[in-house]
């Protein structure tokens, strides 16, 4: 995945300076042709598969949501939402969709375990996210709202983020992508498609802990400033109102008087006016003046910066007399 | 000059982990002085200690006026307890372990593994010679004793379970193999490398040739200096080294010891999280390539297996929190927690431990065996770190405090983990405005501890499931507005 990039005539230097913040994981599908049962019932699975494979295969006897699987595009796995536990003979709870179709495994929906994670996972992606389906651009193409919807979740355990302290602001500088990070279940789709299909390296994951999130390689705060080349591939995988192309942000609301996408934050990092074509002022600024990508500088700079934010002095294994509660 | 035929001569050893160093190796005119690594007892040090003809003399707490006199009296005298010790004790003139007298509170737990550290000098190959060290044992042999050895720590791939399973993974996989000393992890490991880096070595390069590894590489935070520094001049010191031994370093970050983590770090990411599998690193590792990551604990123990033709049974544990200095102690595994908490001095009525590093379970039962069967049994972590808390200490906000740092300090990737560790921290601080939900703080910890990705999420929820458990009436009381500590009281007030 995100490790494997392969040159292509006119990116060879932008391969090398890609750096989308995520791990080198390796290639979990299975090493052979695979049969496997999923509740009882046989499926055959070509080389390559994970288990999500063979479930979506078949009717399974509870929903399994795995909200953040794509599987598509040589999107993924993240394997980052556990929406998609399962319990299985030979290896107990796994993730579906990055555990290898290994044949003969015999596969549970149902095993309470597996379900009682599903279930928790789920309210947890929706503890940190604005659900305001009736603002938001996705309502009824969403594959969160979908999968909320088959869930038959009525009170996610932990509440969904309604403190608008915390909310980030919406990314609206753009002309033709919107960024809601409160919608954001961090599937890292966008990054993949951005990094390893589009080959743009525009998009990262950065943070950690609850400040994890999808930022920009060249280190700046909002889309306009950012190098992307608006080809829209991130909305197109996003799977939730995080990103949407401009000009349907508002598309499927529901005309609530004096409610759009924009005002459910409040705050929203406006366009400067700069931006006229598809190419963002730092895009056009390289293909002219810099054809070897000026990132590269920023990339170390950046990764600098980082470090030595993430260098805290105190011992790491000690928090002693910090605050609490 | 090798230390254990130096007996005509009295031998003058320091040994101090202190951050300044601050006894002089060389005093007036002797040059009869040597550095030796930390003993593991952090309150003692700066420690002397003089050595002749099978009896050594101890100074602990030491000062440079002190050392002067202790050299100049020895050196006048030719007698190792003319300066007044603390303690002497008679030995095999020839040892090349740590000779424990009486009395200066070096007694509690064995010094096998731990042999070296603060004897032999760590660089030093002709100390590690004497002391059986650069054996070549064959590739079979050491298949037979990893067999009967568990990794240790969380940084280890092996964590608590067998290694030869792994090691099979390697030998068979083809590529450039890397054996990862990780030393990103706790006290133990940092104590073997900067006291005793040939008996990590030596393990580390016998594995290596064991399952055919190309390389060794280890790996610890930028901050651990002085390990850096001894390591390096351990590799070069290093007697016909086959291949290459190189040092990573990664940030100071607790999340870094995962193992995973530590090969993100290793390559160089400037953002660390963890990697998913299976595959797992022994055939996906290091640039996709076969790695093993093993902790200096686990390789130490390896190597020291080689000279007895049998592994040792014991486990480092540190004691750390209320405690006047730190400890790192070699417990046998028949021992409890209480023989390594006797390595330290508490500041004040033991109350609880959390046992098992950062994430460690909450108890106030000493009696529990220090073996990993033992600690599992009883919900406790294996990582060799017992943080004491006194009793003025709440629980409820040590429990607190850890679940925060897990929330800040996760690598973001996973939801019951980046989430997760967040709704648990809230749902500890509800318990202050009256709202105390133990069976959901149970649910929560127990998805966390089956879906994680890493042993960072998996543990993550054990501070707080296991003072729940055990504790549950300083709960209750905080939910009543009462902190029977004295220590939220603020809070509470308000
Ligand atoms: S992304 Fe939009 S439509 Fe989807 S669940 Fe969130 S608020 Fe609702
Ligand atoms: S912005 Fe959309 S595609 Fe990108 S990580 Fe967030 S949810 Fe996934
Ligand atoms: S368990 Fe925590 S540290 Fe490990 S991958 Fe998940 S978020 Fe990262
Ligand atoms: S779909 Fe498997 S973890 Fe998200």
């Amino acid at each position: 995945m995100s490790s494997e990039h392969h040159d292509t005539a006119d990116a060879p230097p932008l391969t090398e300076k890609i750096a989308p913040g995520t791990a080198s994981d390796p290639s979990t599908g299975s090493d052979a042709p695979a049969t496997v049962t999923v509740d009882g019932q046989e499926v055959s699975v070509t080389a390559g598969s994970t288990l999500i494979d063979a479930i979506e295969a078949v009717d399974t006897d509870e929903y399994v949501p795995a909200l953040c699987h794509y599987g598509r595009e040589g999107i993924g796995p993240r394997s980052e939402c556990r929406t998609c536990m399962v319990d299985t003979d030979a290896y107990g709870v796994v993730p579906a969709c990055s555990f290898p179709a290994e044949d003969g495994l015999r596969v549970e929906t149902d095993a309470s375990e597996a379900s009682q994670a599903r279930d928790v996972n789920f309210d947890l992606v929706l503890s940190n996210h604005n659900l305001r389906c009736t603002t938001c651009g996705k309502n009824g193409r969403c594959e969160l709202q979908d999968g909320a919807i088959e869930q038959e979740i009525e009170e996610p355990r932990y509440g969904v983020l309604d403190d608008r302290d915390e909310y980030e602001p919406l990314d609206d500088s753009s002309s033709f992508i919107q960024i809601d990070r409160n919608k954001c279940i961090l599937c890292n789709r966008c990054v993949e498609a951005c990094n390893d299909v589009q080959v743009e390296g525009v998009l990262r994951v950065e943070g950690s802990g609850n400040d994890t999130r999808i930022g920009f390689q060249s280190d700046v705060e909002t889309m306009e400033e950012s190098t992307c080349v608006s080809c829209g591939h991130c909305a197109t995988v996003c799977p939730t109102g995080s990103l949407v192309e401009k000009g349907i942000e508002d598309a499927t609301t529901i005309p609530l008087p004096g409610f759009t996408q924009k005002n459910s934050i409040g705050k929203s990092h406006e366009n400067t006016g700069k931006t006229k074509g598809p190419m963002t002022p730092k895009k056009r600024q390289q293909e002219t003046t810099e054809p070897q990508m000026d990132g590269g500088n920023d990339l170390v700079a950046s990764a600098d910066a980082a470090a030595t934010e993430d260098n805290s002095p105190t011992d790491n294994w000690d928090d002693g007399e910090s605050d609490w509660p | 000059m090798t230390v254990t035929n130096a007996n005509r001569e009295p031998i003058i050893r320091v040994s101090d982990s202190g951050p300044d160093r601050s006894l002089p190796t060389s005093v007036s005119t002797s040059d009869t002085i040597v550095e030796v690594g930390s003993t593991g007892f952090t309150t003692i040090e700066p420690l002397v200690m003089v050595t002749r003809n099978g009896t050594t003399s101890f100074y602990p707490q030491c000062s440079s006026a002190k050392l002067e006199d202790i050299v100049s009296a020895v050196n006048e005298t030719g007698d190792v307890t003319a300066a007044e010790p603390d303690a002497t004790v008679d030995h095999d003139p020839e040892t090349s372990q740590l000779p424990v007298p009486e009395g200066i509170g070096l007694e509690p737990g064995v010094r096998d593994v731990t042999g070296a550290c603060g004897w032999r000098r760590p660089t030093s190959p002709a100390d590690h010679k004497a002391a059986g060290g650069f054996v070549e044992p064959d590739p079979e042999a050491v298949f037979d004793l990893g067999d009967q050895l568990r990794g240790r720590g969380w940084g280890d791939l092996c964590h608590d379970s067998s290694l030869t399973e792994t090691w099979e993974a390697v030998r068979a996989g083809d590529g450039e193999k890397t054996i990862v000393v990780n030393a990103q992890g706790p006290d133990a490991d940092k104590l073997l490398l900067g006291s005793a880096p040939f008996e990590v070595l030596d393990g580390a390069v016998a594995l290596a040739h064991a399952v055919g590894g190309d390389q060794v590489v280890v790996y610890t935070s930028t901050e651990n200096r002085h390990t850096i520094e001894t390591v390096r001049e351990a590799v070069s010191a290093y007697p016909d080294l086959s291949l290459p031994v190189d040092i990573a370093t990664g940030p100071a970050e607790h999340r870094a010891a995962e193992p995973t983590m530590a090969l993100e770090a290793i390559e160089g990411n400037h953002r660390l999280e963890a990697r998913i599998g299976p595959p797992g690193p022994e055939s996906a590792g290091l640039h996709g390539q076969p790695t093993l990551v093993h902790t200096p604990r686990t390789l130490a123990h390896l190597s020291v297996a080689f000279r007895h033709g049998e592994p040792r049974n014991t486990r480092m544990v540190t004691v750390r929190g209320d405690v006047e200095a730190p400890a790192t102690v070699e417990v046998p595994e028949t021992g409890t927690l209480k023989t390594a908490v006797d390595a330290v001095k508490l500041t004040g009525e033991f109350k609880a431990a959390s046992v098992g590093g950062q994430f460690g379970g909450i108890t106030d039962d000493l009696d529990i065996g220090v073996d990993p069967a033992a600690l599992s049994e009883a919900n406790l972590g294996t990582e060799g770190v017992v943080h004491l808390l006194a009793d003025e200490r709440c629980v409820v906000k040590f429990v607190g405090q850890r679940t925060r740092y897990a929330a800040e300090e996760n690598c973001g990737r996973c939801v019951p983990c980046r989430e997760g560790t967040t709704q648990l921290a809230d749902l500890l601080r509800d318990v202050y405005d009256g709202t105390y939900e133990p069976s959901k703080m149970r649910e929560l910890t127990t998805v966390m501890e089956t879906s994680s990705i890493c042993a960072f999420g998996v543990e993550a929820g054990r501070p707080a499931r296991t003072a729940v458990a055990e504790f549950e009436a300083e709960f209750e009381a905080h939910a009543d507005g009462r902190c029977p500590a004295g220590s939220c009281l603020e809070t509470l007030e308000v």
